[in-house]
């Protein structure tokens, strides 16, 4: 196995029940699947657990993948129907996650709250930084669904309007439209942090 | 090019989209504009503090639990347990439906057609009192009366 494989030929070994080559599939694309999750719903804790999912669903549906598209189209579009599914089941039981609460650096040190550190030359600016993350993080929970995966998928993975309309299922326009509303709503949330 | 054009083309400039012309254009006009540059600045400003949002990384061992958990049997899908029954329901209502609409339809067709026919005797029949008062005198003539 050679790590300069494309994701396309390490799917059809996958296919083949190749394990070697579904762990160089995680080792490439976990942290752009975790974040993606954790971006979309607020909880460090919860995103590892539902990132092995997708990663579990691409393992399932390899014999189904077809190379008609990039790989990472069709891993956003499974990732994207986790985090559906992870609303609906937290719309039923309607209860509010504790880690949620928690600001991503904190959840992903696997520590509880931790005090400003006092001792860096600069605390007030890191203070200021990790309200900008919660900021951030906040005004992107309030986004619509469909604005908060746009957003998150143009601005963090760098996808293009054709990959993300693929994703959401939607046409080129249609997807233009959705970033540009959100960018709107970013525009007004986000006054006085640039 | 007007500053409406401008305003509509944010999004292209900030995804890169826009042809090199188009961009130097683009970059023209907010560079002279301050209405534009001051809308254009805060469009792209949201968007670049964004990028300060760094995310998180994969804590130790992300890979090997996700291995690990390929012998699971995959999760069942959770259905309510009238979920079948209500699709069940609502599949015989709708065959139901279209029956009797069907039914109801086709009674009234032949009740129109019944109606008509009707009408086409009471029609005949007065014709034929017709002739018969029309042809009253000819036949008194002809004592056949």
């Amino acid at each position: 196995m050679t790590s300069s494989e494309s994701d396309v030929a390490l799917m059809a070994r996958v296919r083949d029940g190749d394990t070697d080559a579904f762990r160089e599939l995680i080792e490439r694309h976990q942290r752009a699947v975790i974040n993606t999750i954790q971006r979309a719903i607020g909880d460090a804790w919860e995103a590892e657990d539902l990132a092995q999912r997708v990663f579990l669903q691409v393992y399932r549906s390899a014999k189904r993948y077809q190379p008609t598209a990039k790989f990472t189209t069709w891993l956003f579009t499974i990732t994207r129907n986790t985090i559906l599914n992870e609303h609906r089941r937290r719309a039923r039981h309607a209860a509010v996650s504790l880690d949620a609460l928690q600001s991503p650096r904190e959840a992903a040190d696997g520590s509880g709250w931790q005090a400003p550190d006092t001792t860096t030359p600069n605390p007030a600016q890191e203070v200021a930084e990790r309200e900008l993350q919660e900021k951030i993080m906040e005004t992107v929970q309030q986004l619509p669904e469909a604005q908060r995966t746009a957003v998150i998928l143009c601005r963090y993975e760098g996808l293009s309007y054709e990959e993300i309309a693929q994703v959401l299922g939607c046409s080129v326009s249609a997807t233009k439209s959705l970033l540009h509303r959100a960018r709107l709503t970013l525009k007004e949330k986000l006054r006085g942090y640039y | 090019m007007s500053c409406q054009t401008i305003k509509g083309q944010f999004d292209e400039r900030l995804d890169g989209r826009l042809s090199d012309p188009q961009q130097a254009a683009f970059d023209e006009h907010v560079a002279t504009c301050a209405d534009c540059r001051r809308e254009w600045e805060a469009y792209a400003g949201a968007w670049e503090v964004m990028e300060r949002h760094t995310g998180i990384e994969p804590s130790f061992g992300f890979v090997e639990r996700t291995l690990r958990r390929l012998d699971e049997p995959p999760t069942a899908v959770r259905t309510r347990f009238w979920q079948p029954a209500f699709r069940w329901a609502a599949l015989a209502t709708a065959v139901i439906a279209l029956a009797v609409g069907a039914w109801i339809g086709r009674e009234r067709v032949l009740e129109q057609r019944r109606v008509e026919i009707y009408a086409s005797v009471r029609q005949a029949e007065y014709l034929e009192d017709f002739d018969v008062i029309a042809n009253l005198d000819q036949l008194k003539e002809g004592n056949k009366l």
